[in-house]
């Protein structure tokens, strides 16, 4: 049976749905993200697996229990804030204990726990120190010793990193990864980063105004946006407007001077995605637009081209791989194979 | 640290002066040896403080007026925590009017509130008595408490509250551990402000006030009227000496800044 499954769930804010009908399943151990743009409704998801947003419909059921019938002081879930809501005027281990004592633990294993689950996220030396006398990172691993060390059934994570630098970001995405390896507590994540997401999770949930518009594993919708607003959420790409016509019974998108034989079913006017790093140069083929090289910029291990084409601008990711590449001014003509095309109906451009 | 042109120095060492000389005045006044108010020239004398030993009744005053004062003010920040809790909190109807409500008694003036107080205590048999004293001061310290207690509350992450609950802590140990802490250094700032409001109160104080339960500003007040001499400087002097030891010692064990600005122990550095 599923470890957590919410069904249906919406929220309405008057009549503007911030969570429309989210169907979402998660399993034992599960590292799952809900990403999107600001607004999209990820925060008031997490606040109604919490219990402090209560859902206009749908339901949450844990491990087969109805989440929603559950106070949120019983729910036993361990929950990150954004804004981490340490207790100020508790020591960090203290803020530590605090979930230990209102659940009974007695003394001695309290104080055991409670410096067992610190070491765990490498804060053993700063046990006694207040949260205003911490940098943001050590008041983040507090905010997650304190959530882990009651042994949460769900770990619930609000946009944990939003606050640290990038470097730090970094850091605290590997060790929060490994942490939730060791302890193998399902966890749910928002965040609206989609680098974050892809690094921490087994599947993303990927959101916008309010709907889900893919879940899959990160590698999967990356590869298979199921939209042009996943292919632009997750990661760069190219937005391409494409006619599509029947052609001895195979439907053929014609896209600028060049034509692809599609891959799904489509017809009309529609949009193609494509990502900069499946463009490749060619000289002549069926399949390639014409343009000139309006920028290239070399980053070390790439070159990043802007490409003047019929469909507009479009951008291109080469390796570098030592050889002669073309330069600014020169006309080129550009090639991908048909699997590597998203098509989504015109009008969606997956720009956000 | 703050560079403040010789403009702005000069209008704060003025403003600063203006405050400060009558304080200044009445405490060099004390020590004169004359029997009318006069500034001392040749010679100080402490004929003045002797003579306060000669009137018990200022004292008593002074005792009534500590405990009205302190009696009132805890009162008051007493109310004013369910109430500042639900304003900041919840949007209901009426909240505008509630919190406009609560904050009235700033715009009444006290020498109404006094005639209305001494007819209403005796209408229902508390004229004159202590009870009705703290009742009326609870009254006219109540908006200055919860202006004081409202701005932690409003300044207080939700957040914070909601990581409590969901660590298993009930509605009352949220309260005990977690908001309560949150919010005293705003109730003891709304208490000390509400302290020296009930303190100082002499206009209504004075329609209310019976011969047992007359507070320190209302006997000095009926003294004047009789006698022009030192005497109400010298207990001035005491009282301005007594706060002073008193704002050293809360700065002391507390930091009188935090008391003051209202900010928590647990701001971010
Ligand atoms: N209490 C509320 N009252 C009215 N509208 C709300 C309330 N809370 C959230 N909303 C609306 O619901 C939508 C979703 O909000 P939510 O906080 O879930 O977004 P989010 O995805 O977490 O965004 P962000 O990345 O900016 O945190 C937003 O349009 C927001 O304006
Ligand atoms: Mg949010």
């Amino acid at each position: 049976m599923s470890f957590l499954v919410l069904e249906g769930l919406t929220k309405r804010f008057g009549d503007q749905a911030a969570v429309d009908s989210l169907d979402l399943v998660v399993e034992q151990g599960e590292f799952v993200s809900l990403l999107g743009p600001s607004g999209c409704g990820k925060t008031t998801t997490l606040q109604m697996i919490a219990g402090f947003v209560e859902p206009t419909s749908g339901s949450i059921l844990l491990d087969g229990r109805d989440l929603l019938a559950i106070k949120p002081s019983q729910r036993g879930l361990g929950i990150v804030f954004q804004s981490y809501a340490l207790f100020p005027h508790m020591t960090a281990a203290e803020n530590v204990a605090f979930g230990l004592e209102m659940q009974g633990v007695p003394r001695a294993e309290r104080s055991q726990r409670v410096s067992e689950t610190l070491a765990l996220v490498g804060l053993a030396a700063l046990a006694d120190r207040y949260p205003r006398r911490m940098s943001g990172g050590q008041q983040q691993r507090v905010a997650l010793a304190r959530a882990l060390v009651i042994r949460p059934r769900i770990l619930l994570l609000d946009e944990p990193l939003s606050n640290l630098d990038a470097k730090l970001r970094e850091e605290m995405q590997i060790e929060l990864r490994q942490i939730q390896r060791t302890v193998g507590t399902t966890t749910i994540l928002v965040t609206h980063d989609q680098a974050e997401a892809m690094a921490l999770s087994d599947r993303i949930v990927v959101m916008n105004k309010g709907r889900v518009e893919q879940i899959g594993r990160p590698h999967e919708a990356y590869e298979k946006p199921a939209s042009a607003f996943v292919a632009g959420f997750l990661g760069k790409t190219n937005v391409l407007p494409a006619a599509v016509e029947q052609r001895n019974g195979a439907a053929v998108a014609s896209i600028g001077d060049g034509s692809w034989p599609l891959p799904a079913e489509a017809s009309g006017r529609v949009t193609v995605s494509v990502r900069p790093e499946k463009i490749a140069f060619i000289d002549q083929a069926d399949c390639s637009l014409a343009g000139t090289v309006r920028t290239r910029i070399f980053q070390g291990n790439h070159w990043l081209y802007q490409i003047d084409t019929a469909c507009g601008l479009v951008t291109v990711i080469r390796q570098n791989a030592g050889e002669m590449m073309p330069a600014e001014g020169a006309a080129v003509r550009l090639t991908w194979r048909p699997q590597d095309m998203t098509v989504s109906p015109a009008g969606q451009d997956g720009r956000i | 640290m703050s560079r403040n042109g010789p403009l702005a120095l000069a209008f704060h060492t003025l403003f600063v002066t203006f405050i400060l000389a009558p304080i200044l005045v009445v405490c060099v006044v004390a020590f004169t040896p004359e029997g009318y108010l006069s500034v001392p020239t040749d010679r100080v004398s402490l004929r003045w403080f002797r003579a306060i030993a000669d009137y018990p009744e200022f004292i008593d005053a002074f005792w009534n007026s500590v405990w009205l004062a302190a009696a009132s003010s805890a009162i008051a920040v007493g109310f004013s925590v369910p109430a500042a809790l639900a304003i900041a909190r919840y949007d209901f109807t009426g909240r505008e009017a509630l919190t406009a409500l609560f904050l009235s008694p700033l715009m009444v003036p006290h020498v109404v509130l006094g005639i209305a107080f001494l007819r209403f205590f005796t209408q229902i048999g508390l004229g004159g008595t202590f009870v009705g004293l703290v009742l009326s001061h609870i009254v006219i310290v109540f908006p200055f408490a919860l202006r004081l207690v409202l701005s932690s509350a409003v300044g207080m992450d939700r957040a914070i509250e909601h990581a409590a609950i969901s660590l298993g802590a009930s509605d009352f140990a949220v309260f005990r551990r977690v908001t309560l802490p949150l919010i005293l250094p705003g109730l003891a700032s709304g208490w000390a402000l509400a302290f020296i409001q009930s303190f100082d109160e002499v206009t209504m104080t004075v329609f209310i006030a019976a011969p047992g339960t007359v507070t320190l500003p209302v006997r000095m007040f009926l003294y004047i009227q009789d006698n022009i001499d030192p005497l109400v400087t010298s207990v001035s002097a005491c009282v301005i000496a007594i706060t002073v030891v008193f704002l050293v010692v809360l700065d002391r064990i507390y930091g009188l800044e935090r008391l003051l600005v209202g900010r928590g122990s647990g701001d971010g550095a």
